[in-house]
């Protein structure tokens, strides 16, 4: 379930709490515990920034589904025309294992590739796999640090610190947005500490009680990079056969 | 001038009081205000077009200058004790605040491409140390994987280095301290060794003005003893002294007060100050002693206004046109040398007006030097050995002209093979620590050397172009087969990887993918999985440049220009695809560094060649007699250079600075000699009683002269540290040809040329 959420940007609201101060980790509870959509289908435009100002964008289809146990997702490329129909396919599961797989077509094969860890950074963006996925509020001490009010949001501001101490971020801080729970803004703090990265969120749409979260950009203000993640064409819960996920669907690609 | 001149002689202690004030003063903003530049950075003449496109380069591909750490264990690193030290020493080099913590680079954070049964994967080679019978499995993946096999871990296995590539402005001596600690503090029974050319420059920053410390005070006192000799008098040796000093304090009293740092040439300021300065204080005191001796009841105010109107003209003459001559350092495209320049020639007007006012004021307060009946004796012998000398000279005009005419020859032969070096390691000995490392690592890797060549379109995507990028694979494969390149790296390096490990690791894959599209896919598979922070190492987004590394074992300038000629090959035929080819990197800018500072020294030696010769033209009224009296600085020039070419001495930027001397000191004797020449010719003596005069006065004060600095310099061959050396015999070597010039082929012109004779009277 890891890599779904985040990168679907699919943050359902939940209830609105009663209760004047909740505390850091009913926050932290109420923005993860919601019931999220079975499929997602959409246009996945990446844009990569670095600190000259140079820019690469990727055009991704993707299609994702949430089985049991397991969530599947499959990413084929459109643009640049010269990886157009490279397949991604992740099988996410929820023990926190992974399996991945690539299709390059000029090979005319598919590879299982590997990844070290959920620090490495994803596709060459400034989103690690951990970033993309729902991180569980039991791994951090989450501790409601203020109310503030930007661009116009009334937001709660939780500190959550990991108790792992190995973990990548030594820190994050994040502004929720009152009564929608999703987040607006994350700051993360690298190992020494010292500021490291700024998630904004940047358009939110809802689909009836769902909201998704359209345009999120993630800047590492330690090197000047930065990615916008732009989902357009949204379609939630559209039925998405099973055999979407399987290494002949790669092949053959989308049509 | 001559009120200002009886003020000071009737007030000789409050002169002195005020010179003291003055530099105590400036004795004061040295201590508070100045401060050394050690940031060989800051040298660098930044607008210069391949410094501006090499720094461009250097920001975008991220390409610093590494140190690095070997650590070596006699049987194999394959243990768990080296590999946890290799894996300490990443980590505490990750935590310096010197470090970003991406540059460091080692078996323990190297990426690990490796091909599995059904795919692909980019891992570590390790995290935590692994277990014994694991260590075999990890050596296999090392040797196996030619992008870490023979890069971080030798091919022999017995070395791994952790490199960690740091900002150009970073490096202070502490810095220094504490990496040369940290490696030592790993030692047993592994040994580590300390190399890069960081190092290399920290360790010449530190050892060349360590040496120079030591070896000033034996300088100074050589040179003392020698005045002593010479001058025979121990006040006289000390006001001569002061006036090297003082001056000396005066120019870097200057510098902090304008607030210019203290650069590595400007160490060399008060070397040219000794030479020229202790002149003006040789010839005064040597007219004195003529004098004295002639009129031996004169009394001291006399003898003073003698000397001051005897000598006040050369030795103004002689310090404006050694001023000019370093002003003229000027037209360098190089700032610490345009201030030293300009420093310098400060330094020698302020020592000429420490001549004109501390040495007639420190004879009013402390009495004219003594001097001794064996003087006296030593005197007449002197006048008969300049006598004989000149009539010598005289008579043997042609074997003088024959044989200044084979070293200029000679010369000329030497200046062709005159090479320029801007090796840092040749600057040190050959049993060195430093360099023995340098070889060491060498030896089992590809080189501590790195040049940067870098590749650019105008098409986006040409580097994922096969046909494009198997040229640059032939470039490095064909410039590899020069035996002083170990090692190159750039793109082509991943495809070749990721196809053969794509292919079940077959070495028939270990080939640039022929299909445009697959290096695409590669590319991307190799961001999805990696780091892809490396690839923006060796290409741009656009993969429209390119960087290709070549390691090279050497950073001498002839193995340098060597590899460089090598890829000039590629230049064609890379550009019949549209592509440039430029260089990038500190190797490369130091080379073009040392062909500026070169190309400066040249231009300035011509233009004050110019300068003095209008100057002397003007000051004795005869273009005959400027054309002659720059003639010593012409035959100086020539045999110094051509000296360095005969005994395959490279130039340097201190050797190459060095020629400016020259110019201050084989004007200063020329001057001299032609302005007493002047004078005697005045006073009605014939021409070879004219010469043999001046050969007894101003000869004798040069060859005083001459003496004090050689000796003085012939010291420095002691040193320690190679740099110095060449210093020291270079600058007695200028001083010699100076003087034996000024006196031999010099006075022949003047023959030839009939200046200054009755016919010649000149513009008074």
């Amino acid at each position: 379930m890891k890599n779904l959420k985040l990168i679907s940007m699919i943050l359902i609201l939940g209830g609105t709490l009663f209760g004047q101060q909740p505390s850091g980790l009913e926050i932290i509870e109420k923005t993860y515990n919601r019931p999220s959509s079975k499929t997602l289908e959409a246009n996945l435009s990446m844009i990569l920034e670095n600190s000259r100002g140079d820019q690469r964008v990727r055009e991704i289809k993707q299609f994702t589904k949430d089985f049991k146990g397991v969530e599947k997702k499959l990413m084929v490329f459109l643009k640049p025309s010269d990886v157009k129909n490279t397949t991604f396919m992740n099988w996410s599961f929820d023990d926190g294992s992974e399996d991945q797989w690539i299709y390059l077509p000029a090979l005319k094969k598919i590879k299982r590739i590997s990844s070290d860890s959920d620090s490495d950074y994803f596709m060459g963006s400034d989103f690690t796999y951990d970033d993309l996925g729902d991180r569980h509020p039991a791994e951090d001490t989450h501790k409601l640090i203020g109310e503030e009010t930007i661009d116009g949001y009334d937001c709660y501001v939780v500190e959550s610190i990991p108790l792992d101490e190995e973990y990548m971020y030594s820190k994050t801080v994040t502004w929720i947005i009152k009564d929608k729970w999703i987040g607006y803004k994350k700051e993360f703090y690298d190992e020494d500490e010292d500021f490291l990265k700024r998630l904004s969120l940047v358009k939110y749409d809802e689909f009836g009680e769902i909201i998704v979260l359209t345009e999120v950009k993630m800047e590492n203000v330690q090197n000047g990079h930065s990615t916008i993640m732009r989902l357009s064409d949204v379609v939630v819960d559209k039925t998405i056969a099973d055999n979407m996920f399987t290494e002949r669907m790669m092949k053959r690609g989308i049509r | 001038m001559k009120t200002i001149r009886d003020k000071i002689l009737n007030h000789p202690y409050l002169t002195m009081g005020v010179i003291l004030l003055v530099t105590v003063f400036f004795f004061n903003q040295i201590k508070e205000k100045g401060r050394m530049e050690t940031d060989l950075d800051k040298y660098m003449p930044h607008n210069h077009p391949a410094f501006v496109y090499s720094d461009q380069a250097e920001e975008m591909f991220d390409i610093k200058d590494g140190i690095i750490i070997a650590i070596e264990h006699p049987e194999s690193i394959y243990n768990p004790e080296t590999l946890q030290k290799v894996k300490d020493i990443t980590k505490a080099l990750q935590k310096m605040d010197e470090i970003h913590k991406a540059d460091v680079t080692s078996l323990y954070t190297a990426d690990n491409i490796v091909g599995t049964e059904d795919g692909m994967d980019v891992k570590a080679f390790y995290k935590r140390v692994p277990k014994a019978e694991k260590l075999d499995a990890m050596r296999q993946g090392v040797a196996g994987n030619d992008m870490v096999a023979g890069r971080l871990v030798s091919v022999d296995e017995t070395v791994a280095v952790i490199i960690a590539r740091i900002d150009d402005d970073v490096f202070t001596q502490d810095f220094y301290r504490a990496i040369i600690d940290l490696g030592e503090s790993f030692e047993g029974p592994e040994k580590v060794y300390v190399a890069g050319s960081p190092i290399v420059e920290g360790t010449m920053a530190l050892l060349g003005p360590a040496d120079m410390k030591r070896m000033v005070p034996v300088v100074v006192l050589a040179i003392l003893l020698v005045l002593i000799g010479v001058l025979r008098s121990l006040k006289s040796t000390i006001f001569t002294f002061l006036v090297v000093a003082i001056s000396s304090i005066w120019t870097f009293g200057l510098m902090a007060v304008v607030g210019i740092p203290t650069y590595a040439v400007s160490t060399m300021i008060p070397v040219m100050l000794i030479a020229i300065g202790v002149a003006d204080g040789i010839h005064f005191y040597s007219h004195l002693g003529i004098f004295m001796r002639k009129n031996p009841g004169a009394d001291k105010l006399t003898a003073v206004k003698d000397m001051l109107n005897g000598m006040w003209k050369p030795v103004v003459m002689t310090s404006i046109t050694t001023a000019v001559g370093f002003v003229s350092l000027l037209t360098s495209q190089v700032y610490p040398i345009k201030y030293f320049g300009l420093f310098t020639a400060f330094g020698v007007l302020v020592a000429m007006f420490l001549t004109l006012v501390l040495i007639p004021a420190g004879i009013m307060a402390f009495n004219l030097p003594k001097l001794r009946i064996k003087d006296n004796q030593e005197s007449t012998h002197d006048s008969s050995v300049a006598e004989k000398f000149s009539a010598g000279l005289l008579s043997q005009k042609r074997l003088t002209w024959l044989i200044t005419l084979g070293l200029v020859i000679m010369s000329l032969w030497g200046i062709n093979k005159v090479w320029i070096n801007s090796s840092f390691l040749d600057k040190f000995e050959a049993d060195s620590d430093i360099v023995q490392t340098d070889a060491f690592i060498n030896a089992k890797f590809g080189g501590t050397s790195t040049i940067n060549v870098i590749l650019e379109t105008e098409a986006n995507g040409t580097f994922k172009q096969s046909d494009v990028l198997e040229l640059v694979d032939e470039m490095q494969d064909d410039v590899e087969s020069y035996d002083m390149v170990g090692s190159s790296f750039a793109l082509t390096d991943y495809l070749k990887r990721m196809n053969m490990v794509m292919n079940e690791d077959k070495e028939s894959h270990n080939t640039i993918p022929e299909d445009e599209e697959l290096n695409a896919q590669y590319l991307l598979l190799y961001e999805m999985s990696g780091d892809p922070e490396n690839l923006w190492k060796v290409t741009d987004y656009d993969y429209r440049r390119l960087n290709v590394t070549f390691q090279v074992k050497s950073d001498n300038s002839k193995v340098i220009n060597e590899v460089l000629d090598r890829i000039e090959v590629y230049r064609q035929p890379l550009a019949d695809m549209g592509v440039e080819l430029n260089y990038a990197g500190s190797g490369y800018k130091a080379l073009i560094f040392t062909d500026l500072i070169l190309e400066g020294q040249i231009m300035s030696l011509a233009l004050s060649l110019v300068i003095i010769v209008a100057l002397l033209s003007f000051m004795f009224g005869s273009i005959k007699a400027g054309i002659v009296g720059s003639f010593p600085i012409v035959i100086t020039a020539l045999i110094g250079f051509g000296v360095l070419g005969i005994f395959n001495i490279p130039l340097n930027t201190t050797t190459a600075l060095l020629s400016s001397i020259t110019i201050g000191i084989g004007i200063d004797y020329a001057v001299h000699f032609l302005d007493r020449y002047r004078l005697n010719r005045r006073k009605g003596l014939t021409l070879e009683k004219a010469i043999s005069e001046t050969m007894d006065h101003s000869g004798r004060a040069i060859v005083f002269n001459a003496v004090v600095v050689i000796a003085g310099f012939l010291v420095l061959l002691a040193s320690v540290f190679p740099p110095n050396r060449a210093l020291g015999a270079l600058v007695s070597l200028n001083m010699f040809i100076s003087f034996v010039g000024t006196l031999t082929i010099m006075v022949l012109l003047i023959v030839k040329s009939g200046i200054f004779s009755q016919n010649d009277r000149g513009v008074k």
